[in-house]
């Protein structure tokens, strides 16, 4: 009997969990005929200095909680928090940005939940969406009627938001607002991705579910009907949600293509749409290892999408000694923000063609015989902020908006850095 | 044989910054063993699923999403079974099945302490689908296992039957005189945190020299163990964990004085709302920094009593418990998270019994060095493989004033 009941735990087999609404993405690639990625811009020659120094005009500071993401909208900016400092992350701190110096003007303290990960303002700047962790994961909605008073509509939550709401993204397609959330997994149950209708914030309506990513979905980026998924180590995957003009919706996705970056472990995408017309580059954030406060590890990908079922790395950025998270894009100037945890605020000139360089700026991964331009190399290095303070940063977000860069501290609270351009 | 612990903990203080209270029923296995022809099973029901749901407080103590409670354990914490053969002087044995990797020291459990050490997932590797060979000749044991590397997710959870063999293990050990025991050990273990894979991979390796004597009324018993855990990430190292550990127990007439001293590195994770708790699987591959703690226990135990085929040996232990920042210190604060850098946790309880004494855990066939080996060594055998005396040695096993 003992012998009989070895053998059989050798036998079974575990049943995994592939929930899926009727719209699967499937895995054949569908075209997209009604996107034009313009033409590859022209090739731009920099010189390759020392970078400017971000100057740092303001921090309202907050040590009592780790700060997570940032959003901010006119002079107002929302941070959230994470884990247990001396108290919990159920907090969304309110800042007058208005000043030089963040001021603390009030808060959201949502009960129960340990990590407010994730904040996003909707593009009318009506509604303020929180991703919670953890168990049983929501997004809770608020009314932004008065910026500085969100009044909350309503906590969305249901089984398949457990164990938790990782990164809640926000967006528009064709006229109808959307949330996108990146589920945590739990045990050996893997994550997966929840898109929400928020046509009626007061009942959001979840269209559709997936389990996805390897083994997280971490994030996602919502433009013009495409979604770009963060899946680690399965890289980037690319969906029509509506902009292609095949008939896919939010509700019944189509894949249009996937690429996986060297190193894996992506994290966060940003999809560049430049002042020119051209959209063929998408940046994607590596999250590699990292010790809060002290250091962090992953570059920057850069990856062109000319053949959109298979899109190819071309460029990176590394900072020896730390590693990217969160993006935000001054897509006018062609500057992006990269929040760079220990490594502070980094910005890049990502104007013109980056996936054309001269030999000496490339850099040959030796693992894959993979070459690609090195930005740093080709003079893209911009400027570096918040590396010039008498005190560790560990920077988990930023947000380009008006002139200025909002950047979240998990350790020291929010910046205000003046912006490159 | 059946075994439970009823033992009250006091914490003071512990995560929650207070001073707790708690009593559980701890260690509730019940074992088996058993053999037809050639092949033996050795089976380990562990029901702290059903007792210790919430964990049992362990000042410093980390692992499967618990910190500072010691998580409970599979209820199929054992279930192996395998053969043993001999030629010419050699012995060889394949065992198969839930067990114990060919890793580090002995299970805690099997120990003079109730408290397990925080060293426990630095210094072994246990409830894994585990295939191990091993060869002895003399007094020289080799064992090599292949495993899966994920770690149990609750009590009930099946592994990741896809992972079996995606892990490897080896352990070198040398009998040199009788009961003392050195060994050395290696492990390679993928994504223990993330049983899907793709979490950070680690690195081990354990030394332990080991000393155990009977005679008919006393026993003494030393460990000293150094275990080393490098977790890697894409191949590159990303935090070391170090521990030492040195443990010792003598009794006489029944009466069993122990003494503990251990420093253990502790990876910060995550803190979830409930303070004992981290997020399993993690959200990324990082960590909030090492913490490093040092632990002193004293345990005293006094006579068994019982009758019949049960027994109950009661026992009460004090640990002086110090935390302070490992390398790197990353943002743990020992004041900021216990409101202290010192901590005190008291235990008393009584460890029940019903049949024989199980002896050590972790090692399988060709590769057992049982208690019964060095009771018979002790009582002046001559053969380890005589099986009247090994039936000697556990009757005296059963009858010893200091069997735990």
């Amino acid at each position: 009997m003992l012998i009989a009941a070895t053998l059989a735990s050798f036998a079974l087999i575990a049943c995994g969990k592939d929930s899926t609404s009727p719209g699967d993405p499937g895995t054949n690639f569908a075209s997209c005929p009604a996107i034009d990625f313009g033409t590859k811009p022209a090739p731009l020659t920099l010189p390759k200095g020392s970078p400017a120094v971000l100057t740092a005009l303001g921090n309202g500071v907050d040590t009592v909680r780790y700060q997570a993401e940032v959003a901010a909208r006119g002079t107002t900016a929302y941070t959230t928090s994470w884990s247990v400092r001396s108290a919990a992350g159920n907090k969304v701190s309110i800042w007058d940005v208005s000043g030089n110096v963040p001021r603390f003007v009030d808060s959201l303290i949502i009960n129960g939940v340990s990590t407010t990960g994730d904040v996003a303002v909707s593009d009318d700047g009506r509604l303020l969406v929180v991703a919670t962790e953890r168990i049983p994961g929501s997004i809770v909605i608020y009314d932004l009627a008065d910026p500085r008073k969100p009044t909350k509509i309503t906590t969305f939550s249901n089984s398949e938001t457990n164990p938790g709401v990782h990164t809640a993204e926000v967006g528009r397609v064709n006229g109808k607002l959307y949330a996108f959330l990146s589920i945590d997994p739990l045990g050996s149950i893997p994550a997966r991705l929840v898109t929400v209708d928020l046509t009626n914030p007061a009942a959001p309506t979840e269209v559709f579910t997936k389990v996805i990513g390897n083994p997280y979905v971490h994030d996602t980026f919502v433009r013009n009907g495409l979604l770009f998924l963060a899946l680690w180590n399965d890289g980037v995957q690319i969906w029509d949600i509506g902009g292609c003009g095949t008939g896919a919706t939010p509700a019944a996705p189509k894949v249009l293509g996937s690429v996986k970056t060297l190193g894996g472990d992506v994290h966060n995408i940003w999809w560049y749409n430049d002042p020119n017309g051209s959209k063929r580059f998408a940046f994607v954030g590596e999250e590699g290892f990292g010790t809060v406060p002290s250091q962090s590890s992953g570059d920057i990908h850069v990856i062109e999408l000319s053949d959109l079922a298979h899109p190819r790395e071309v460029a990176f950025y590394n900072v020896p000694g730390a590693g990217t998270h969160n993006f935000s894009v001054d897509e006018t100037n062609g500057v992006l923000y990269a929040a760079y945890y220990n490594g502070g605020v980094r910005a890049l000139d990502i104007r013109g063609d980056l996936s054309t360089c001269d030999p000496n700026q490339k850099s040959l991964d030796v693992s894959t015989n993979v070459s690609r331009c090195d930005l740093r190399q080709m003079g893209r290095e911009l400027a570096i902020g918040l590396q010039d303070q008498a005190k560790p940063v560990y920077i988990w977000g930023v947000q380009y908006l008006d002139g200025n860069v909002y950047a979240s501290d998990m350790v020291n609270g929010i910046w205000k850095l003046k912006a490159a351009k | 044989m059946a075994q439970a612990i009823p033992v009250f903990t006091r914490a003071d203080p512990t995560a929650t910054r207070t001073t707790l209270n708690e009593g559980y029923l701890s260690q509730p296995v019940v074992m088996a063993t058993g053999t037809w022809n050639w092949l033996q099973g050795i089976a380990t029901l562990n029901l702290e699923g059903l007792t210790l749901k919430r964990g049992e407080l362990s000042t410093g103590a980390y692992g499967e999403g618990f910190v500072d409670r010691r998580h409970p354990h599979t209820y199929a914490h054992e279930l192996m079974v395998g053969g043993l053969t001999r030629y010419f002087g050699v012995q060889g044995s394949v065992f198969a099945g839930r067990g114990f990797v060919p890793f580090g020291s002995d299970d805690p459990m099997m120990r003079p302490f109730e408290k397990y050490p925080v060293n426990h997932h630095l210094a072994q590797v246990l409830e894994r689908e585990v295939a191990v060979a091993a060869v002895r000749y003399g007094p020289a044991i080799l064992e090599v296992g292949t495993f899966n590397g994920d770690e149990p997710i609750s009590p009930s959870a099946s592994p990741q039957f896809d992972r079996f063999g995606d892990s490897f293990a080896a352990r070198a050990t040398f009998l040199p005189t009788g009961g003392l025991e050195l060994s050395a050990s290696g492990a390679a273990v993928k994504s223990p945190e993330v049983a899907l894979g793709s979490g950070v991979d680690q690195r081990k390796a354990s030394l332990v020299a080991r000393f155990s004597r009977y005679t008919p009324t006393d026993w003494r018993y030393a460990l000293a163990e150094w275990a080393r855990t490098d977790e890697r990430a894409a191949g590159r190292l990303t935090t070391r964990l170090s521990t030492w550990l040195g443990e010792a127990a003598v009794c006489r007439n029944g009466f069993i004085a122990a003494a503990r001293l251990e420093q253990t590195d502790r990876p910060e994770e995550e803190q979830l709302a409930d303070p004992f708790r981290t997020p399993r699987p993690p959200v990324d591959l990082s960590n909030l920094g090492v913490s490093r703690w040092t632990t002193l226990t004293l345990s005293l135990s006094p006579p068994a009593v019982g009758r019949w085929f049960l027994t109950g040996r009661p026992f009460v232990e004090v640990a002086r418990i110090a935390a302070a920042p490992g390398n790197p210190a990353g943002v743990f604060n020992a004041e900021q998270r216990y409101g202290t850098d010192r901590m005190w946790m008291l235990s008393a309880g009584i460890r029940l019994r019903a049949g024989q004494s199980h002896g050590r855990m972790g090692r399988y066939g060709a590769a057992a060095v049982n208690e019964e080996m060095t009771m018979a060594m002790a009582i002046g055998t001559d053969s380890l493989n005589s099986g009247s005396h090994q039936m000697m040695a556990m009757q005296h096993t059963m009858t010893n004033p200091c069997a735990l």
